[in-house]
C-alpha cells in the first residue's frame, strides 16, 4: 500500500500541478456552456433565408390555392422578389416544372413549388430549388402550404376566412414537469433531460480524456524507459493502480470543482439569464434538478467504476505499444465501445424506458454512460440499479485482471505491437 | 576450486553473501535465457557479470530484482529470499536502458525515487541536496534541481540518474552496461562513486560487455554466454590459473615485416591480437618466448617492449567460449 501511495502521489500531484489542469479546470465550464448555449443560440437566431419567396408556384389544382401561397409566402419574407405564380393544366405540368428548372438554373429564381390535385387532397405538393436542404426554409414552405390548404378547405366549408384566422391562430406554451416517487418537481421534465444529457456527455468526456492520459502515461514510461528503472521498486500491479488511483482522482478533482462552481452559480441564474437577454420568465422556468444522496452515491459509483473499467483497459493499451504512431489504431478497440455508448445517448434521452435503454445499461462498455443519463431522466427500479452497479464491477475486475497481465508484460517489451494471440500468450504467461 | 564458491567450506557464512544464486534456470518460447546458473557475490566486493550481448545478463539481472520469476531456483540477496520480499528496497539497480520523467522537476523525481525504496520525505531531501552539490548540480551561480529534466543536458540527466539509484543509500548496488552512453567525464564519476562504494562496505554488481573496464574496477568476475557460467572467481586467481602464456611486443619503428614474418610460425605462435605498433601474442603450447624473441632480434626488429604478460580477461573469454560467443565490439573500450 505503501508504494502505490508514493505512486498516486506522483500521478496526482504532477497532474493537477500543471498549467493544463488549472486552465481546463477554470475554463471547463466556460467552454461546455459555450458548447450547449452557442448551437442554441444559433439555432434560435436562424431564419429562413431573405429570398425565400422568390419562388415559382406552378399551380395545377384549378383554384386559387397557388396565389393564396403566394400572398403569405410574400408576407413572411417581405424583403424578398414576390413569388410568381403561374397556372397550368395538369397534362403540361411536367413541361412546365421542366422549364422552370431551367430558369432556376439561369438564377432566376430561388426555386418552385408544384401544387396539384392531391395537394389539395392533403396528400402531396413538391418544392425543388437551390435551397432544398435548408431546414429552416423547407419547414416555412411547408408550414405555408399546409395552412393554405387548411384555409382553402375550411373556406370551402363556409367559414369566414377572419373566423379562420383567429381559429387556427393557436400559440401553445407547452410546459412539462416530471413525476418521481416523491412526487411533483415542477420544470423538471426539460431540466432533467439537459442534466441528463449534461452528465452523460460529461461522463464520456472525462473517461476519454483521462482514460487517454492513462495511455499517455503508460506508454511515456515505456518510451522514456522510466519503467526499466521504477520496476526494480515497485511492483508492476502497483505501478498500474497508483497510476488509475492518481490519474481517476485527478478526473474526480476535475468534476467536482465543476460541480461545485455550477450549483454557486446557479444561484445567480436569474442574474445570468436577464444579463443574456432572457426574461424572469425564462429564468424561473429553470431549475437545478433535485439530486438525492442514493442518487449521488449511484453516479459517483458509475463514474469510479466506469472509469476505472476503461482507464485498465486504457492502460493495458499503452503497454502494448512502443511508440506514438500505434497508439491510434491499437486504441481502436476501447475507443470504438466508448464511442457507441454516445451513439446510443439520443436513442436512450428518446425513451429511456426502452429495451434498448436497458438493454445498453447492462453492458458495461455502455453502462456508465448510459444508466447515469437514465437515471437523470426516470426513476429506475432498484433492483436493475444495483444489478447493473454490480455487473459493471464484475467486468471491471475482470478488466484489471487482463490488462494488469498484460500490463506486466508489456511494462519491458519493445518493437512490434503484439497480435492477438500472443497478447492471449501475454496472459496466460504473466 | 576458488574460495568464493566452494562448499561445504565456504569461508563467509551464508548471511555474508550479498548475492546467492542456486540452480536458476529461465525459459523464454523456444530458448533457455539462462541454463542451470549459480553464483555466490560476497559483500563488500566489486563482481563483474561479463558476457556478449544476449548471453542472459539482464534475464539474471532481472531475477535478482524479482521483476522475472525464475522457472527453477532459487535466489537469495542480502541473506533474504527475494520473492516477494522487502529485501530489494536495499537494492539500487541502474537499468542497461534507462531514463527519467521529462517534464518533472528534478527534485521531485529524485525524490520519488527515493520514497518507492521506502525512504521518508525529510531524508529524501537531505541527501538529494548533498548529492546535487556533490556531483555539481547545485552551484552558487545555478540550482539544477529545481530544472526540468528536459533542460537538463544529458550528462546531467545521467548524474540525476545515478543519484537516484543511490539515494536510499543501498547495500547492494547492480549496474547494468553502466558505461554505456556516458561521456569520459561521468564515466570517471560513476567509477569514482564505484570506489567509494566498495570503500564503504557496499556491494556492486556490474554487467557489462565491456572486458577491458571490467577488467580495471572488479574484484571477481563471472563470465557467462549463452545462459551458461563459463568461470567465476578473482580476477587474478582467473588470471594466474590461465597461465602465462602471452607475450606483449610493441615496435620501436618500421620492423613490421620481420616481426609478421615471426608470427607466422604456428609451432612458436598460437595466435597474436595485431595492433598495428603493438601485438598481443598468445604462445603455441610448449613454445618458448625467448626463441620468439631471439627470432625477431635475429631478422632485425627493433623492439621497445617484449614482456610476458597475463591473458586479458579479453583472451580468456575467448579461450574460454571461442569465436562463437563473441559478438562485434565487445573488446570495446568503453
Amino acid at each position: 500500500m505503501g508504494k502505490i501511495f508514493v505512486v498516486f502521489k506522483r500521478e496526482y500531484l504532477e497532474r493537477v500541478r500543471s498549467r493544463w489542469f488549472i486552465v481546463a479546470t477554470v475554463l471547463g465550464p466556460v467552454f461546455m456552456a459555450a458548447i450547449i448555449v452557442v448551437p442554441a443560440l444559433l439555432a434560435a437566431r436562424t431564419k429562413s433565408s431573405s429570398n425565400l419567396a422568390n419562388v415559382i408556384v406552378l399551380d395545377a389544382t384549378q383554384t386559387d390555392l397557388g396565389a393564396r401561397i403566394a400572398k403569405s409566402l410574400a408576407a413572411a419574407a417581405p424583403t424578398s422578389p414576390p413569388p410568381r405564380v403561374v397556372t397550368v393544366a395538369a397534362d403540361q405540368l411536367a413541361a412546365a416544372a421542366d422549364s422552370a428548372t431551367h430558369v432556376v438554373m439561369r438564377h432566376g429564381a430561388q426555386g418552385y413549388l408544384v401544387l396539384d390535385d392531391s395537394t389539395l387532397t392533403g396528400a402531396e405538393a413538391r418544392y425543388a430549388g437551390r435551397n432544398a436542404s435548408s431546414l429552416a426554409d423547407i419547414g416555412t414552405l411547408r408550414s405555408t402550404v399546409q395552412r393554405s390548404v387548411l384555409d382553402l378547405r375550411l373556406e370551402r366549408a363556409g367559414i369566414n376566412p377572419d373566423s379562420v384566422a383567429k381559429l387556427t391562430g393557436v400559440k401553445l406554451d407547452f410546459k412539462t414537469d416530471k413525476i418521481t416517487d416523491k412526487g411533483l418537481e415542477s420544470g423538471g421534465g426539460m431540466s432533467s433531460i439537459i442534466f441528463g444529457y449534461g452528465i452523460a456527455f460529461l461522463l464520456y468526456m472525462m473517461i476519454a480524456l483521462y482514460g487517454q492520459t492513462i495511455l499517455r502515461g503508460v506508454l511515456e514510461e515505456k518510451t522514456t524507459r522510466v519503467a526499466e528503472v521504477v520496476i526494480s521498486s515497485v511492483k508492476p500491479d502497483q505501478l498500474l493502480a497508483g497510476k488509475i488511483l492518481g490519474v481517476g482522482s485527478v478526473a474526480l478533482t476535475q468534476v467536482l470543482v465543476w460541480t461545485a462552481s455550477a450549483i454557486y452559480l446557479a444561484s445567480f441564474s436569474v442574474a445570468i439569464i436577464r444579463a443574456l437577454g432572457g426574461s424572469a420568465a425564462d429564468a424561473a422556468g429553470i431549475h437545478m434538478p433535485t439530486v438525492s444522496v442514493g442518487v449521488g452515491v449511484a453516479l459517483l459509483l458509475f463514474f469510479v467504476l466506469g472509469f476505472m473499467f476503461y482507464a485498465s483497459l486504457f492502460a493495458a493499451v499503452g503497454a502494448m505499444v512502443s511508440n506514438q504512431e500505434d497508439v491510434q489504431q491499437a486504441q481502436l478497440p476501447v475507443m470504438l465501445p466508448l464511442i457507441a455508448a454516445i451513439v446510443l445517448m439520443g436513442p436512450v434521452l428518446a425513451n429511456p424506458s426502452s429495451t434498448l435503454s436497458r438493454v445498453a445499461s447492462w453492458i458495461p462498455f455502455s453502462a456508465p454512460i448510459i444508466m447515469p443519463m437514465r437515471m437523470a431522466l426516470i426513476p429506475i427500479p432498484w433492483p436493475e440499479l444495483v444489478g447493473t452497479l454490480v455487473g459493471l464491477a464484475l467486468a471491471c475486475w475482470a478488466a484489471i485482471w487482463v490488462s494488469a497481465r498484460i500490463y506486466r508484460v508489456g511494462l519491458l517489451m519493445y518493437g512490434k505491437r503484439p497480435s492477438v494471440r500472443e497478447l492471449v500468450k501475454w496472459i496466460r504467461m504473466a | 576450486m576458488h574460495g568464493l564458491v566452494s562448499f561445504p567450506l565456504d569461508p563467509f557464512p551464508m548471511t555474508d553473501l550479498a548475492i546467492d544464486i542456486r540452480g536458476v534456470v529461465k525459459r523464454y518460447d523456444e530458448h533457455v535465457a539462462v541454463n542451470d546458473f549459480s553464483l555466490q557475490v560476497p559483500r563488500g566486493t566489486v563482481y563483474g557479470l561479463l558476457g556478449p550481448n544476449g548471453a542472459g545478463k539482464t534475464t539474471t539481472i532481472r531475477m535478482i530484482l524479482d521483476i522475472l520469476e525464475p522457472d527453477e531456483g532459487s535466489i537469495s540477496i542480502l541473506g533474504q529470499p527475494v520473492r516477494g520480499g522487502k529485501v530489494l528496497d536495499r537494492v539500487g539497480y541502474l537499468p542497461e536502458e534507462r531514463g527519467l520523467y521529462k517534464k518533472m522537476q528534478v527534485r521531485r523525481a529524485l525524490k520519488f525515487l527515493a520514497e518507492l525504496k521506502g525512504v521518508d520525505g525529510k531524508t529524501a531531501d537531505r541527501r538529494i541536496d548533498q548529492w546535487l552539490d556533490r556531483l555539481q548540480l547545485r552551484t552558487a551561480e545555478k540550482d539544477w534541481g529545481a530544472a526540468k529534466i528536459d533542460e537538463l543536458s544529458r550528462g546531467m540527466q545521467q548524474k540525476v540518474q545515478f543519484i537516484g539509484t543511490l539515494l536510499h543509500e543501498p547495500d547492494l548496488v547492480i549496474l547494468d552496461e553502466p558505461f554505456s552512453g556516458l561521456d569520459p567525464i561521468n564515466a570517471q564519476a560513476l567509477k569514482d562513486t564505484v570506489m567509494d562504494l566498495r570503500g564503504s562496505g557496499k556491494t556492486v554488481i556490474f554487467s557489462t560487455h565491456m572486458m577491458d573496464n571490467a577488467e580495471r574496477i572488479c574484484d571477481s568476475v563471472c563470465i557467462i554466454a549463452k545462459g551458461k557460467k563459463v568461470l567465476d572467481g578473482q580476477v587474478q586467481d582467473v588470471k594466474a590459473e590461465h597461465g602465462i602464456r602471452n607475450v606483449a611486443v610493441a615496435l620501436d619503428g618500421g620492423s613490421r615485416d620481420i616481426v609478421l614474418a615471426a608470427l607466422a610460425d604456428p609451432a612458436l605462435v598460437a595466435k597474436y591480437d595485431d595492433q598495428n605498433q603493438y601485438f598481443e601474442v598468445e604462445l603455441a603450447p610448449h613454445a618458448d618466448a625467448q626463441e620468439l624473441l631471439q627470432r625477431m632480434v635475429r631478422g632485425g626488429a627493433r623492439l621497445s617492449r617484449f614482456e610476458l604478460i597475463q591473458p586479458s580477461l579479453h583472451q580468456i573469454f575467448l579461450d574460454r567460449v571461442g569465436a562463437t560467443g563473441v559478438e562485434p565490439g565487445m573488446s570495446g573500450n568503453g
